[in-house]
């Protein structure tokens, strides 16, 4: 067996794989290295995978062993049951060179931010990539990847959200048909074999210690990357010491902007989409006592009448909560989805192929989702689920291809909240700022 | 406090009712709505599967009890559905082995034993083999019957096996005995198991202990599948 492919894991002794009497000679041979689970120091308990310091994300087994409830849908850590960490050869990856297929062309503003990932990536150090929805962010990643696997580097592309993954690999596989890569999420059946290109969500990021030379972490403001302190630093332990970090967003928060302004990380802005064509305004309607009428299955005219001028255009309308979707779905006859809603796939499927015109849902969609020629309409946009990046992403849906460019986005309220004033702001910006660009 | 299940905080109102019973809740009211009680006004006599209203056993007891003359199961009592929810906390406690999870039933445990069975019964989880039993760290039996504030007899023993849960109902019908007991017993006993699916696990252990002297078996499932 190839012993490298093990290189930077850091895994349950069950996930290793191996059986017993091998296990046991790489222990000796100290290629395998035992590490605690949970660690106690100075009267904190942490988990040694999930970073997990709270008390009540602790819990006790027969025999008073403590395990870390927050991480146990990867395998029980606890007290007895220890992680193991590859510290036998490293993996030496076949440099491929000319290993991109895709024959595209990157627009100017493209072709400025892959210049600066393969800087980033020669120089090893850390970027942040500020392009709009729909700025065709995957393509200015392909001259990274491509140098990369040229220089033999580990790299992987890391984002908070499983449709992101399921998106984004088969892409990636398609115009890098010569590298080997892995596709990780939660219930992925794929197993990384050193591969040249991890595809993975960012959880899975706590399987592993010192494995990349590159991390790409694309939509780092999504949930729930940036509200979960552990993933942060679950990223920078699979990092190599010496390596490159690149962040991607349309919708920076407020960490990665300050660090911008106080010159702490490079920064890249793209405000203008692959096609050129203005991001689209948000319009505002309000009306009263919306949340009351949408609770007793009553329609306000003013949505009714957005349905209506739609006229066969597709459309997506977001609802805050499961709950509204389901009122909703049932007084419009449109089906609803949701992160729990079973046939999610097979929904979001039938509308990408047109089988269906129209498709309520809560925030899930909100980014890494592209659907040619859409609607959006938002209700109850002033609910504090729909904060700006959020609004700014849901936006962003809209007029993404290059053959029908416009398209309307609706915010339906009660109240004017700040984070739609901002995310109308954050357009006519980008708008500005594409225009002197141009 | 905060949810078992989905960690957020519980925040009971304060009411006088509150103030004098000393009930600690430990999961939210969202959660627990979505666990599914057995009930219905036709149910097996013996095992509590729903059957029409003409006859008074299922199709599988009355099986057993054709094939035996006696059936070595004198009633099985089980609190919860089977539903999705369940599939999926059952998942979470027993494979990916959080224990913790057993305490959200403590309530139903406990309630449904002071209201089916008396005290003098004997408490017997249903085994799990030993390579089972390290590979998950605890039993999940012997978990759910430590909520019952009764002392347990570990009298049985498993042999090795296939998982149940990956057999056919046949296999399961007709499967060899797996059950040992290490200890005499005598009297009432009550057999704890966290699901009944077809009984032929329990009335393998019941008919186990009637061989090694107890009086009657009866059976607690946490689930009825």
């Amino acid at each position: 067996m190839d012993a490298n492919q093990f290189s930077g894991k850091l895994l349950l002794k069950h996930e290793w794989n191996l059986d017993d009497e091998l296990f046991e000679l790489w222990l000796q041979k100290k290629w395998i290295q035992e590490v605690p689970g949970i660690v106690r120091k100075f009267g904190v308990t942490m988990c040694q995978r999930c970073f997990n310091t709270e008390k009540k994300y602790f819990g006790l087994m027969p025999g008073d062993i403590t395990y870390c409830r927050k991480c146990v849908a990867m395998g029980r850590l606890s007290e007895r049951e220890p992680l193991y960490r590859w510290s036998g050869p490293e993996n030496e990856l076949e440099p491929i060179p000319n290993s991109c297929a895709w024959e595209g062309k990157l627009t100017p503003l493209q072709e400025e931010a892959a210049h600066a990932i393969v800087r980033t990536i020669q120089t090893k150090k850390r970027l942040l990539i500020s392009a709009v929805c729909g700025a065709g962010k995957t393509e200015m990643l392909y001259k990274g990847i491509e140098y990369a696997a040229e220089h033999g580097l580990r790299l992987c592309i890391a984002t908070p959200r499983q449709d992101v993954v399921r998106e984004l690999a088969p892409r990636l596989r398609r115009d890098f048909p010569s590298l080997t890569s892995a596709a990780l999420y939660g219930d992925s059946t794929e197993r990384d074999h050193g591969a040249h290109l991890v595809i993975a969500t960012t959880h899975q990021m706590l399987r592993y210690q010192n494995a990349f030379d590159v991390i790409i972490v694309d939509e780092v403001d999504a949930f729930p990357f940036h509200k979960d302190r552990s993933l942060p630093k679950a990223v920078n332990r699979a990092l190599k010491p010496k390596h490159a970090l690149i962040y991607l967003t349309a919708t920076p928060r407020f960490n990665l902007k300050l660090q911008t302004a106080l010159k702490l990380i490079p920064t890249v802005s793209i405000p203008m989409r692959y096609h050129e064509h203005p991001l689209p305004v948000p319009t505002f309607k309000r009306v009263h006592q919306l949340e009351k009428q949408l609770q007793a299955y009553e329609l306000p005219k003013l949505i009714l009448d957005w349905i209506e001028e739609r006229k066969g255009r597709r459309f997506l309308l977001f609802t805050p909560t499961i709950e509204l979707a389901q009122t909703l779905s049932q007084s419009l006859s449109i089906p609803y989805v949701h992160s729990e809603s079973p046939d999610r796939k097979e929904l979001v499927m039938k509308f990408r192929t047109h089988q269906l015109n129209a498709l309520i849902t809560t925030t899930i969609l909100e980014r890494g989702v592209t659907f040619p020629s859409i609607d959006v309409a938002v209700l109850l946009a002033d609910h504090h689920v729909f904060d700006e990046a959020a609004l700014v992403q849901i936006a962003g849906r809209v007029g993404r291809s290059a053959d029908d460019p416009t398209g309307d986005i609706t915010f339906f309220y009660e109240q004017k909240t700040n984070a739609m004033v901002a995310a109308r702001q954050y357009t006519r910006i980008k708008n500005k700022e594409a225009q002197r660009k141009r | 406090m905060h949810c078992l299940i989905c960690f957020r905080d519980i925040t009971e109102a304060t009411t006088w009712q509150n103030l004098w019973t000393v009930k600690e809740k430990n999961i939210c009211d969202d959660c627990e709505s979505k666990f599914e009680k057995v009930k219905g006004s036709t149910l097996c006599e013996k095992c509590m599967k729903p059957v029409s209203e003409e006859v008074n056993l299922c199709g599988d007891c009355y099986e057993w009890q054709e094939r035996f003359q006696q059936d070595p199961l004198i009633q099985n009592v089980s609190i919860f559905t089977y539903n999705d929810y369940m599939k999926d906390v059952m998942a979470c406690f027993k494979y990916r082995g959080d224990y913790e999870l057993v305490h959200v039933f403590k309530e139903a445990i406990k309630d449904t034993f002071s209201e089916h069975f008396k005290h003098s019964f004997q408490l017997v989880p249903i085994p799990l083999s030993d390579e089972r039993l390290s590979e998950r760290g605890f039993n999940q039996a012997e978990a759910l019957a430590q909520l019952i504030d009764l002392p347990i007899y570990n009298v049985l023993k498993r042999t090795h096996s296939e998982k149940q849960s990956k057999k056919s109902k046949l296999e399961r019908l007709t499967s060899k005995n797996p059950f040992r007991a290490n200890h005499p017993i005598s009297g009432d006993v009550l057999i704890i198991d966290d699901i009944y699916t077809t009984g032929t696990t329990l009335r393998q252990a019941a008919q186990t202990l009637i061989d090694h002297g107890a009086t009657t078996v009866s059976s607690l499932t946490l689930i009825r599948s």
